[in-house]
């Protein structure tokens, strides 16, 4: 049924989608770029600074976008990223 | 002429004999005919053996009659001139048959409708019109041939588009009679709108309450294939022999899945959802609604993580303990043969947004009808509590405003889409019953309370001080702080200017037709009306059938209807589904191609003409082949064959060339010979006789089942026997009888027209008329405008016709 919607859901705010917390260990990563190029979220992209293996390592953008689908943790081949849900603050 | 080889005398049954019986109609005809001179006539006229008037020929008496001339007198072909044979053909095709002789070779002489009922004050000239009348007749009876109808089996089964509660009542029904039912729906879920309303006028009985039993029903009945998620992709065939192919999308989901909800919950993608009208959200994999049918869920991969078959997120197989998710999951083409389909495809909402002046999709607190119903649901997002989307308070005073994207010629659609009015009835009566103290005020054009309770709704909400205001707000203006709305216009019962503040207005949204109507439409070639529904067979008596044979129409598919009236037409067309199945077969009008295969050159016309599919090219054989079950009877191709290979029964060449040259053997530069085709002009014309509507004499009508039938040739003829003006008139474009015949009668007046100009004729001569069965008016000025024009027609301008159009004399 085309019902244009156009509006924020009344209970968007009460959907609780869990928090991310990313974790990159910088000197571990190789930039090889595959946790950029395949995040479905587009979280990461390449930093400007240079690690210890003279690369590029990646860096968030966005850590709220991130929906710890894991993705990137399968495909490092290095074993240089993970993500981990954020302890709740707050009585969320 | 016709040639002397298409009376062989076997056919009918030795020499030609034709019993001419002219009708008073009490003094219908007798008026302003006079009947007894018309049958004297008659007597002279070649192969009449018998010709006598009578007062009434179609009651018992006048049936008899004839009955007994065709024994006593050996008639081989009846001819009665009295009223239309829209009215009473088949009374005496009955009478020919009952004495034994084919039905085939009786034709009509419509000297009521379209002679003395419309020349009420010239008895001589309509005297002389009947005789004509009665002579195309008797010529055009002399070639008929006897025919037998052909009989089709009809397959047992049935398909219905469509799973609202319109289609939801067909196929229960068909079921509960016994046939095998595929009932097809696009979404994931049957239900359709009324899953989507709260309530149902005028009872209030809880919408979803009455149809989940039913939606139940569907799911677990064994004789229904239910097919969700799935499109109708293409249909061949024709009434009782359908063959149907449905694209099934994947779920990807299997039959596993218990609905218990565990996948949701850790879907981390989520999107407004449609059920809701956009004011919940839904995950990714998700159900449509609680009481969904089939009850499973579904996973909308426009938003879901795993694309491609590259499994990104996992979440959901985790979660599954019956492991029923598989992403491999493809689409599948599913075939099957039916007998009859029923269309209820339903109807789309009016987008208010098109109306910048009401601020839909810019005032948050501006909501239409439909997401006020599932605000008022205790199922919905807000759990049945009215709130308002600015600040999610309930409001204190509400507007409605009526007619938003009906009965506008600016605006949205011309018509009333028949709901409205009584659902804000209704609906303000449900803010009434929870919060007694709201002010609501009905902004409106007229109230409709037409149905059955309707009227004791609306007065009981008048009532409760529901306030009524005729008048539509011209506008409607935000407070920008407070996002409180003003509405201002003109009352127009009282002449003053109104200036009123809400908390919310509800715009009362009317009903269209599916965006995506076309794909059925050219699917089943079917017929829509200038609204954009679908065309019933007639409107009056038949109007829950298609004009193509075995469809049926039920639910707004057809029109804007409440529930109740879609259930009514839902189960009406069932039952005119079932008559089909029961009987088993049907008859097929013998009016259907004659193909000659010497003079075939396989050009392939024939089959770019056939609105029905039903000529084919066999490239192979050089040949086309005829499906008579599938044609519909228009004569397009017969009129688009240039080699004469093909023409139409009961409507030869031969057959209609002897009618053009009756008319035109005398005084031919005086007269109008018009082309009617029998289900619009030809009616139209009919009404015109009527409605009394009078108008000159001169015009001489040939009927034809389509336009289309009209080959230039005849036209041709027509001007070469030195007919002053020439009338083409069909169904308007769009609303042919045919679905499209009626372009190709465009096509080739327009070649005619060109032809005539090229050879330095007046190309008014030739009139091309669009007139429906409503328009007897219409039909009407035109007749006094081509008698205009038939007076001022020189000598010369009619020789000069008849020599470029005598080639056209040779061969019929």
């Amino acid at each position: 049924m085309p019902v244009r919607l156009w509006r924020t859901p009344l209970d968007s705010e009460k959907v609780k989608l869990p928090k991310a917390e990313i974790h990159i260990i910088k000197d571990q990563c190789k930039g090889c770029g595959f946790c950029i190029q395949f995040c479905p979220k587009k979280v990461l992209e390449e930093s400007e600074e240079i690690n210890v293996r003279g690369v590029h390592p990646p860096k968030i953008v966005d850590e709220d976008k991130c929906i710890i689908c894991g993705f990137c943790t399968a495909v490092c081949p290095d074993f240089a990223i993970f993500v981990i849900e954020k302890p709740c603050k707050d009585g969320c | 002429m016709a040639e002397k080889k298409d009376l062989d005398p076997n056919e009918g049954g030795g020499e030609i004999r034709i019993g001419v019986y002219v009708c008073h109609c009490g003094l219908n005809i007798a008026g302003s005919v006079d009947c007894e001179e018309v049958a004297r006539f008659a007597a002279t006229l070649p192969h009449v053996v018998l010709a006598q008037d009578n007062r009434y020929t179609c009651s018992d008496q006048g049936q008899e009659l004839i009955k007994k001339d065709i024994k006593e007198h050996n008639l081989n072909r009846v001819v009665v001139a009295s009223c239309s044979p829209r009215l009473h053909e088949p009374t005496f095709r009955k009478t020919c048959e009952d004495a034994e002789l084919n039905k085939y070779l009786f034709e009509m002489a419509n000297i009521r409708e379209q002679c003395s009922w419309v020349h009420l004050h010239d008895r001589k000239a309509a005297t002389e019109k009947a005789k004509d009348l009665v002579k195309m007749a008797v010529a055009k009876v002399a070639l008929l041939h006897p025919a037998e109808e052909i009989e089709v089996p009809i397959t047992r089964k049935a398909l219905v588009i469509g799973g609202g509660v319109a289609g939801i009542q067909a196929a229960l029904d068909l079921a509960d009679t016994g046939y095998t039912v595929y009932l097809v729906e696009k979404e994931p879920s049957i239900g359709g709108m009324m899953a989507r309303i709260d309530k149902t006028f005028p009872t209030m009985d809880c919408s979803i309450c009455i149809l989940a039993p039913k939606m139940s029903d569907v799911g677990h009945h064994p004789n229904i294939e239910l097919l969700a998620n799935s499109q109708v992709a293409d249909v061949k065939g024709y009434i009782g022999n359908f063959h149907v192919k449905v694209l099934k999308k994947p779920l990807y989901i299997k039959k596993d899945c218990s609905a218990c909800g565990d996948c949701s919950k850790v879907c981390p993608v989520i999107a407004p959802n449609e059920f809701d009208a956009g004011l919940a959200i839904r995950h990714a994999i998700y159900t449509p609604f609680a009481q969904a049918v089939p009850s499973t869920y579904i996973i909308d991969m426009n938003i879901c993580l795993n694309k491609d078959g590259v499994i990104v997120c996992d979440k959901c197989i985790k979660a599954c303990e019956r492991q029923a998710i598989d992403f491999e999951m493809k689409s599948e083409t599913i075939e099957f043969d039916v007998g009859t389909i029923i269309v209820a495809t339903g109807a789309d909402v009016f987008d208010p947004s098109a109306l910048p002046n009401y601020g839909y999709g810019k005032y948050l607190n501006v909501i239409t009808s439909l997401e006020f119903e599932r605000l008022i649901n205790a199922g919905g997002p807000s759990g049945g509590h009215l709130i308002r989307p600015s600040d999610m308070q309930i409001p204190k005073q509400v507007a409605f405003v009526q007619c938003v994207g009906s009965r506008s010629d600016k605006n949205g659609r011309l018509y009333c889409s028949n709901v409205c009015c009584m659902n804000t009835i209704k609906d303000s009566l449900l803010i009434k019953e929870h919060w007694p103290e709201t002010e609501i005020y009905v902004f409106y054009v007229d109230i409709r309370a037409y149905g059955k309770g309707f009227e004791d709704l609306y007065t009981r909400a008048r009532k409760e001080g529901i306030l009524f205001i005729r008048g539509l707000p011209a506008e409607i203006i935000e407070d920008r702080k407070t996002h409180n709305l003003w509405l201002i216009g003109e009352n127009t019962l009282q002449k003053e200017l109104y200036k009123i503040n809400v908390d919310m207005a509800i715009l009362s949204i009317g009903l269209e037709p599916r965006k995506d109507s076309e794909i059925i439409q050219r699917l089943l070639t079917l017929s829509r009306t200038q609204d954009g529904f679908f065309m019933e067979a007639h409107p009056k008596l038949r109007p829950v059938d298609a004009a193509t044979g075995g469809i049926f129409f039920a639910g707004c598919a057809e029109a804007p209807k409440d529930i109740k009236d879609s259930v009514t037409q839902a189960s009406a067309a069932a039952a005119r589904a079932g008559i089909l199945m029961a009987k088993g077969k049907v008859t097929v009008e013998a009016i259907t191609p004659i193909f000659d295969a010497e003079k075939c050159k396989a050009c392939g016309l024939c089959t770019k003409v056939c609105p029905y599919n039903a000529i084919t090219l066999n490239k192979e054989l050089k040949q086309i082949e005829v499906i008579e079950a599938a044609c519909g009877g228009c004569g397009t191709c017969a009129a688009e064959c240039p080699f004469g290979a093909l023409t139409q029964n009961h409507f030869t060449d031969e057959q209609i060339i002897a009618q053009i040259d009756a008319v035109t053997e005398h005084d031919a530069d005086k007269k109008i010979v018009a082309f009617c085709c029998n289900w619009c002009a030809y009616a139209g014309a009919d009404f015109a006789g009527v409605s009394r509507m009078q108008y000159p004499p001169s015009v001489r009508i040939i009927r034809t089942m389509c336009s289309g039938r009209v080959a230039p040739k005849f036209v041709e003829r027509a001007f070469a026997r030195g007919a002053a003006t020439v009338l083409v008139a069909g169904c308007h474009p769009g609303d042919c009888h045919y679905i499209n015949a009626n372009y190709q009668t465009q096509k080739r007046v327009e070649r005619l027209w060109k032809k005539m100009e090229q050879q330095g004729l007046n190309k008014e001569r030739l009139q091309l008329l669009w007139a429906s069965a409503a328009e007897g008016e219409r039909f009407a000025s035109k007749i006094h405008e081509m008698q205009a024009l038939v007076e001022k027609v020189t000598r010369e301008e009619i020789e000069n016709a008849k020599k470029v159009f005598e080639k056209g004399l040779g061969g019929s």
